[in-house]
């Protein structure tokens, strides 16, 4: 049953990673044809832009929840993956126990910056 | 109860992503999908390191971005663009089907037996035509923006 929401957080976190990861690379990646339709989004990747992005709460709530969703999509799909090729529990709960410290310390660190710029 | 093993000499591994028997094209799609989304997450690390190590300083954020953005690293980013609308389209279809949507109502099995697989192909017809129309859409911005 335990595997059973694990998948299901796995296809919703999906959907939702499309979601939030398109709006993403849209504002970063089409940025000419966003400026042609009149959206103020040229040059992304400068240091004004992120800063400005930085200090935007919207910004940092989306990028903070983009990232829990996609450590957690991708650490299960990979567990996944894994556990194919592994039939040994003892190595199971290993791969498990290390995929899961490894995602939460990602998620501590990727949280950690935005949050310090945006109080900056 | 005693966990059943799989059979070793049935066992082919990663080599079964490229050819275990009669393969159709919704299982080159799964292992495209499997191999894209290991490309995502490689990249996914990698990005989240640049944007934080190098987010504290102006100068040191300008340098990385001066290295990014070499004609090199671009191609490699475009690719991930691909990767992301390719892996998060087949995810949609794969969820659609894991659901039952779009597999028709259960028949009898009679010969010539008709797999719901099959019936629902035009899903992935369709998947391969978005993800190329996307493709495209940011190719022409990668171009036209540099």
């Amino acid at each position: 049953m335990k595997n059973t929401y694990l998948w299901l957080a796995q296809l919703v976190t999906g959907i939702l990673i499309a979601v939030t990861l398109g709006i993403h690379m849209v504002w970063m990646h089409l940025d000419t044809i966003l400026s042609a339709l009149g959206i103020d989004a040229t040059e992304p990747t400068s240091w004004a832009s992120m800063i400005q992005r930085s200090r935007d709460i919207g910004w940092v709530v989306l990028y903070i929840f983009l990232l829990a969703f996609g450590l957690y999509h991708a650490l299960y799909g990979l567990r996944n993956i894994i556990f194919e090729s592994i039939q040994s529990r003892r190595i199971r709960l290993v791969v498990t126990w290390s995929i899961l410290a490894f995602g939460i310390l990602a998620f501590a660190w990727g949280t950690y910056v935005p949050i310090i710029l945006l109080s900056k | 109860m005693k966990r059943m093993q799989p059979h070793k000499s049935n066992y082919l591994g990663i080599l079964g992503w490229i050819w275990g028997g009669n393969y159709r094209i919704e299982r080159y799609l799964y292992t495209l999908h499997r191999v894209t989304g290991l490309g995502i997450l490689l990249f996914s690390l990698i990005h989240l390191c640049v944007t934080t190590f190098f987010r504290m300083q102006q100068d040191s954020w300008e340098a990385a971005m001066t290295i990014l953005h070499n004609p090199w690293f671009k191609l490699g980013e475009y690719l991930v663009v691909i990767a992301f609308a390719y892996h998060s389209l087949n995810g949609l279809r794969l969820i659609l089907q894991e659901l039952g949507f779009g597999m028709g109502k259960p028949v009898p099995p009679i010969y010539p037996y008709r797999d719901s697989l099959r019936k629902s192909r035009r899903w992935s017809m369709a998947l391969i035509g978005t993800a190329a129309v996307i493709s495209l859409v940011f190719l022409y911005d990668f171009i036209v923006g540099g």
